[in-house]
């Protein structure tokens, strides 16, 4: 198993999001992980979607069958060496009176995690990586009691110079928010 | 002041002053600025604003009022392959629209050119679980090539001019547009003003092949030793049949068409070998396994073409000419893709490819004939017992000398309609290829029939899928269109039986059926027809069909346990082809 990570630049419409997915059902694909959102033009949608597949030529039809969807303006597949990528992960820890002590600067400094907000009885911790620092460090801290944990979808830009968005259809007046 | 002056005032205030247009009204705009002429349809709650509109524009669309909104998309279908334009059907919310549905799925396999208009509840009851409130955007998006929900009537040209360009553009397929009951009933804020798409950000499928492409399609071309040209439905989509004649005429390959393909080369042109597939003709199944360089033209390798694709045309390279980008390599690997529209691509390579002479090669094809003409041909003529269907249809070829406009619907006598009609004129099988939908012929035959007027139209049709659009003669009727239906009954589902006989040991499960008085049937819709079960009066009775006003149905009763041969089991090999 491979992993693939599929950048879909789209028009922003309702209901592009199941347009896209029925693709990857229809191929019996299951998606890892997906996350969406404008990007710097306006009126543009960024998927980033993180799939495993045995088969690389599989995967290239697959990126085909997404870019027949009128509102796709573009889709790039990647392997994990060619992009720089990160998840989100926060951690809710609870902090009981008498408890293990965390060691914020071991945290800080080891992990480079942050502390984003406590109350008297739980901390919550923001850390940023990969899938495997994410979950290196949820085993750091799985003794002192994780409350709640939650996991984003991969965010992702490619190793090279230009921006993917140089990428997309040129002839039309594009509204930037940057 | 007089009457006329009156009347040129009134004309005046309309074009000068832009009237301010209901979505409804907006629709029909739409319509007469894509030049739309027929639309077929069914009216119902959520779509009445439309069809309100539609009330003051009968002078200029003609309206179709069907059965079943089924027949509505498959009339669609059919006035779209028939005339290569955009068909249009209507259809209310809910059950109407999932009533298209089957239509929708067989437009978009087929590539045949549609749009859509279903009427959906107002926009405030969206997600409500209102009355007749359905999800046709969600239900339908996998089976359309767009589709889009309209909420407001300014929205309604800008929608529809994308419709058409999208249902029209590179690979055609279906488009749905829901429009909600207040988009329809609203007024618009604006001026209606129509333009037509041309480009599209998301979607500019590629015309031009690159040159690159062309040249390395050309080398493997040039240096084959034994080529062999497939060609589908895409010669006929891109009307390139004159430029694919020119190609198949300069270069002397010999060629085999898809299911889809049949009648965009005459039959009895010297270099064409029939037609190939899982009933395909046997030399140009076989011969997929000889040839060294395959040039694929407009066909996208479809299971019931090649089998067991792994083995299909194995030794050989392929070029493939074809649209659709993500058909390149989806089934058989190219060595050479060309990705363009036929007619561009060949008009490119014509001047390229080498003039040759093949005489040696396509004899090969010829030395197979005779291996069919025995096993195949020569039983389906013996008359000897019942009537068999390759009778009927030889009989109705000679009698239009290969010249009418064939719809068939799924089965036995799809495959022999293929194999025994002499076609001798373009956009003349009109079938339902990838989807097999049964039903497809009566509604797609009055469809036909619209798109080509001046063409006669002739269905053959099984006695199970007569059954399945069988209300759509009220609507053949009520239309006093000329369509001459031939229901071809062996009291079977015949294909199904075949495949119990022949793979399932005989179990006949569930396939025999006892029919209605087909012809009491036709002449309580108001269609004149006859039945024949005596070989001797078979003649007389295609003459009578042939020569009456109108639409007519005649039963021809056929032997009940024929088998279509040639045939290549399921997932098997072409070699596997059996011929008996």
């Amino acid at each position: 198993m491979t992993t693939y990570t599929l950048c879909v630049f789209t028009e922003n419409s309702i209901g592009l999001l199941n347009k896209i997915t029925i693709i990857f059902t229809r191929r019996r694909i299951n998606i890892e992980s997906l996350t969406v959102s404008e990007t710097e033009r306006k009126g543009v949608s960024r998927f980033t979607i993180v799939i495993k597949h045995p088969k690389r030529e599989e995967v290239e039809k697959l990126v085909r069958q997404i870019r027949k969807i009128v509102e796709v303006l573009s889709v790039f597949g990647y392997l994990n060496q060619d992009i720089v990528y990160n998840e989100i992960a926060l951690f809710k820890i609870a902090t009981p009176l008498g408890g293990k002590p965390i060691d914020i600067d071991a945290i800080n400094s080891i992990y480079k995690a942050w502390v984003v907000y406590w109350e008297l009885d739980y901390v919550v911790i923001q850390k940023t990586g990969t899938e495997e620092e994410i979950f290196e460090f949820f085993k750091y801290l799985k003794p002192h009691g994780i409350i709640e944990f939650v996991r984003s979808g991969r965010v992702a830009v490619g190793k090279t110079h230009r921006g993917l968005v140089e990428f997309l259809p040129e002839d039309q007046e594009w509204e930037y928010y940057l | 002041m007089s009457k006329e002056l009156e009347v040129m005032d009134m004309a005046k205030e309309s074009t000068s002053e832009k009237k301010v247009l209901t979505g409804g009204q907006a629709l029909m705009e739409c319509f007469l600025a894509e030049g739309v002429e027929t639309i077929f349809g069914y009216p119902g709650g959520a779509i009445m604003p439309i069809y309100d509109g539609l009330y003051d524009y009968t002078d200029r669309l003609n309206h179709v009022l069907v059965r079943h909104e089924q027949g509505a998309a498959h009339a669609a279908e059919g006035f779209a392959r028939a005339s290569g334009r955009v068909g249009v059907c209507m259809a209310t919310s809910g059950p109407g629209a999932t009533n298209l549905v089957t239509g929708l799925a067989d437009a978009i396999i087929d590539c045949t050119p549609i749009v859509a208009i279903t009427g959906q509840v107002a926009s405030h009851l969206l997600g409500t679980d209102a009355f007749q409130e359905t999800d046709v955007i969600g239900i339908t998006a996998p089976i359309c090539k767009w589709n889009y929900q309209v909420t407001n009537a300014d929205e309604i040209p800008e929608i529809l001019s994308k419709a058409f360009f999208i249902a029209k553009a590179g690979k055609p397929g279906p488009v749905l547009v829901d429009i909600t009951k207040d988009a329809q009933q609203g007024l618009m804020t604006k001026p209606f003003e129509y333009k037509k798409t041309t480009y599209l950000p998301g979607y500019h499928p590629r015309v031009t092949p690159k040159h690159d492409q062309i040249e390395r399609a050309v080398e493997l071309i040039n240096n084959a030793k034994r080529p062999y040209v497939l060609f589908g439905h895409g010669v006929l989509i891109s009307q390139a049949m004159q430029e694919f004649k020119e190609f198949i005429e300069k270069t002397d390959i010999p060629c085999a068409s898809t299911l889809l393909g049949i009648s965009a080369l005459p039959i009895d042109h010297p270099n064409y070998m029939g037609w190939l597939g899982m009933h395909g003709m046997y030399a140009p199944n076989v011969m997929t396994d000889q040839c060294d360089v395959l040039i694929a033209i407009g066909m996208r390798f479809d299971d019931r073409v090649t089998g067991d694709a792994s083995l299909f045309a194995k030794q050989a390279k392929i070029v493939h000419i074809e649209i659709d980008p993500a058909e390149i390599d989806k089934i058989k690997k190219a060595e050479a893709p060309v990705v363009g529209d036929v007619k561009e691509a060949l008009k490119l390579m014509l001047p390229l490819v080498k003039s040759n002479d093949y005489t040696a090669w396509k004899n090969e094809f010829r030395k197979l004939e005779p291996r069919e003409k025995e096993f195949v041909t020569d039983r389906d003529f013996k008359f000897e017992g019942q009537i068999k269907m390759a009778e009927v249809v030889k009989m109705v070829s000679d009698k239009t000398k290969g010249e009418a406009c064939i719809v068939v619907d799924v089965g036995q006598h799809q495959m022999v309609s293929a194999r025994y009609y002499e076609f001798k004129k373009c956009h003349s099988y009109i079938a339902s290829g990838g989807l097999g939908t049964m039903g497809f012929a009566i509604p797609a035959s009055l469809g036909a029939k619209m798109g080509a007027p001046d063409r006669q139209v002739i269905a053959f049709i099984g006695d199970g899928c007569f059954q399945m659009t069988i209300q759509e003669l009220g609507t053949i009727s009520q239309t006093g269109q000329e369509v001459k239906l031939i229901i071809l009954n062996n009291n079977y589902l015949g294909m199904v039986r075949q495949w119990q006989q022949l793979f399932f040991e005989k179990r006949y499960s569930f396939v025999e059926l006892h029919n209605p008085d087909f012809i009491m049937v036709a002449k309580g819709f108001g269609i004149e027809g006859k039945k024949v079960s005596e070989r001797a009066n078979l003649n007389d009775a295609i003459d009578e069909m042939l020569n009456h006003k109108g639409s007519y149905v005649l039963e021809v009763v056929v032997e009940k346990e024929e088998n279509v041969f040639p045939m290549v089991p399921a997932g098997k090999s072409v070699s596997d082809i059996r011929l008996h």
